[in-house]
């Protein structure tokens, strides 16, 4: 009642805040609309002057030419491969890890937390020429495995992290009365707890891949052949290309992009949850 | 009974934590060490094994000194406005809105695609001629001639930092926006009933309520920013010259184009060292609640 007048007197604030929301948005969308406009066009279109906002004879080719004349088959297979790879070795360690710091106080415990937040900090830049002479030494380079072992570094803390933020939601009476029953610790840990936090676990996994995904400094310096090469550089060395065919690349980067942008559409609550309940706990 | 089942297997947390650990040390803590240990030695093979001379000849380099001085124009104006538009956003986006979850995942979209895809579509963006910024503000009137965004020298770094303002504020929304739900109303309510002004409600009551939000979205935005690469890296590449160079990229370059292993590590320790001083607030912070 009393809060429904207080908006019904500001009537001009109201304005403003829609003008602003909606000068907001078409920041947002505005890019994007533009890619996938471009992505549309000929490549004779996309370099008139000055330039068409809607495609004048919309085509596909560029959309067909990513997967024909293009790569770009190889480079979604194999960022699929590592990024789950990354994915579910990361939830699975992050989660026995989350499980240890949410119900055991042991000696050294806010080291480890404090160890396992200080790792998040570290700059890839850092790690990226050891692991370039280490993974070349022992015949790793350019390979997938050697690129889900370096994922491991940035996605290993993170879901750590959440996955605790997700047990710690979890009652220890839970845990108790399964003890009771006689269940042992990873009794408890695979046949009570794992199933009660699924829907934290998918959004881990998510989280996870969606920042293998994304990565490209990695990729740039630990694989360089086509075969093994990921979405991400695909995209990047189109850029460094003589001559850049911009459709071409508008709808690479569309497509490239899809993936995150379906899991964000459809996961969106459960991430929200997961980032608040890791990184931000209420 | 609590107590009892505790001790009984109080050492089980090794099970569980030690893997994870082990793990981090050795996939982690392993090349950090390797990095440090290039950072001391020599480039040219000489009498000693041990030198400093990495570090010194940084300070010599005035590549690097732009180059931090990039980085820091990067961060402080990225981070910033990030702070400011995604407050905005947050408080708008806390209010009483049809549509909501439309607008929620509206805002989120330039922070899902990969650094990359968002850094070429800007690039696209600002292309002088053939780009749909200089076209949309020639239209408009706000410019009476086309702009070089990305060559021009005076420009290139804004109109990075005007990307990343796009790409990173979102998850600033995201975590100020739970802050903002987790503030109770009644706090606002009583607030008001006492005669605070919309102003007063937003010193008083939002900015005290957030506090520890705001801590976590700083820290981790800092650091995702001087970390910031795939963006830069798919625009600019660091140049025109280097007015948009900041130190991953630098460092990338010297490991991989100059293949200078030694002097990258030393750039990289010095990040290393800031970002960890950087964030030593929230991991404190963090650590202590526990």
């Amino acid at each position: 009642m009393k809060t429904s007048s207080l908006l019904a007197s500001e009537f001009p604030f109201k304005v403003i805040v829609w003008i602003f929301l909606i000068a907001v948005c078409l920041y947002c969308l505005f890019p994007f609309v533009w890619m996938l406009s471009t992505s549309f066009k000929t490549e004779a279109e996309a370099f008139r002057i000055p330039p068409t906002w809607v495609p004048m004879k919309p085509t596909v080719d560029s959309y067909i030419g990513i997967w024909v004349r293009k790569n770009f088959g190889i480079y979604f297979f194999n960022s699929t491969v590592i990024s789950l790879a990354t994915a579910v070795l990361s939830t699975f360690f992050g989660a026995l890890a989350g499980y240890g710091f949410s119900r055991f106080f042991f000696r050294g415990r806010r080291f480890l937390i404090g160890f396992f937040l200080a790792t998040q900090m570290l700059p890839g830049v850092l790690l990226v020429g050891p692991y370039f002479k280490i993974l070349s030494r022992i015949g790793l380079y350019d390979t997938r495995t050697g690129l889900i072992v370096a994922f491991l570094t940035i996605c290993l803390p993170f879901s750590t992290w959440m996955m605790k933020g997700f047990i710690d939601k979890v009652p220890v009476a839970m845990d108790q009365s399964a003890m009771v029953d006689g269940c042992s610790r990873l009794g408890i840990f695979f046949r009570i707890i794992l199933p009660v936090v699924a829907p934290g676990m998918v959004a881990t996994i998510l989280f996870a891949f969606l920042l293998a995904w994304g990565d490209l400094l990695w990729a740039l310096c630990l694989t360089s052949s086509e075969p093994m090469i990921t979405v991400t550089l695909g995209i990047a060395r189109t850029v460094g290309e003589f001559r850049i065919i911009w459709p071409m690349l508008m709808a690479g980067s569309l497509v490239g992009g899809m993936p995150a942008i379906i899991l964000y559409i459809f996961l969106q609550r459960l991430l929200v949850q997961g980032l608040t309940a890791g990184a931000v706990k209420g | 009974m609590d107590l009892g089942i505790r001790i009984k297997d109080r050492h089980m947390w090794m099970v569980f934590v030690l893997p994870g650990v082990l793990l981090l040390v050795l996939v982690l803590g392993f090349p950090a060490i390797t990095s440090l240990s290039y950072s001391i030695k020599p480039e040219k093979a000489g009498p000693s094994s041990y030198t400093l001379s990495n570090y010194t000849n940084l300070l010599k380099d005035p590549f690097f000194g732009k180059t931090f001085w990039n980085t820091a124009v990067f961060v402080f104006l990225s981070v910033a406005s990030h702070m400011i538009l995604g407050l905005a956003v947050a408080m708008v986006l806390n209010r009483a809105l049809p549509a909501k979850p439309l607008f929620r995942l509206i805002a989120l979209l330039p922070w899902v695609v990969p650094d990359v895809v968002a850094g070429i579509i800007w690039k696209w963006m600002f292309n002088p001629l053939y780009g749909a910024l200089n076209d949309l503000l020639l239209k408009i009137g706000f410019i009476s001639t086309q702009v070089e965004w990305l060559s021009n020298p005076k420009l290139a770094l804004f109109s990075v930092i005007l990307v990343n303002l796009w790409r990173g504020f979102p998850f600033v929304m995201l975590i100020l926006l739970a802050g903002l739900q987790a503030i109770p109303r009644y706090l606002y309510e009583a607030a008001a009933i006492d005669g605070a002004s919309k102003w007063q409600l937003f010193i008083h009551v939002t900015i005290p309520g957030l506090r520890k939000m705001i801590v976590v979205a700083l820290a981790l935005d800092i650091v995702w920013e001087v970390r910031r690469f795939g963006l830069i890296q798919a625009m600019t590449q660091g140049g025109p010259g280097i007015l948009t160079e900041v130190l991953s990229t630098y460092t990338y370059k010297q490991y991989f184009q100059f293949f200078r292993f030694e002097y990258a590590s030393a750039i990289a320790m010095v990040m290393t060292v800031v970002l960890l001083f950087v964030s030593l607030p929230y991991i404190w912070m963090i650590s202590q609640e526990e």
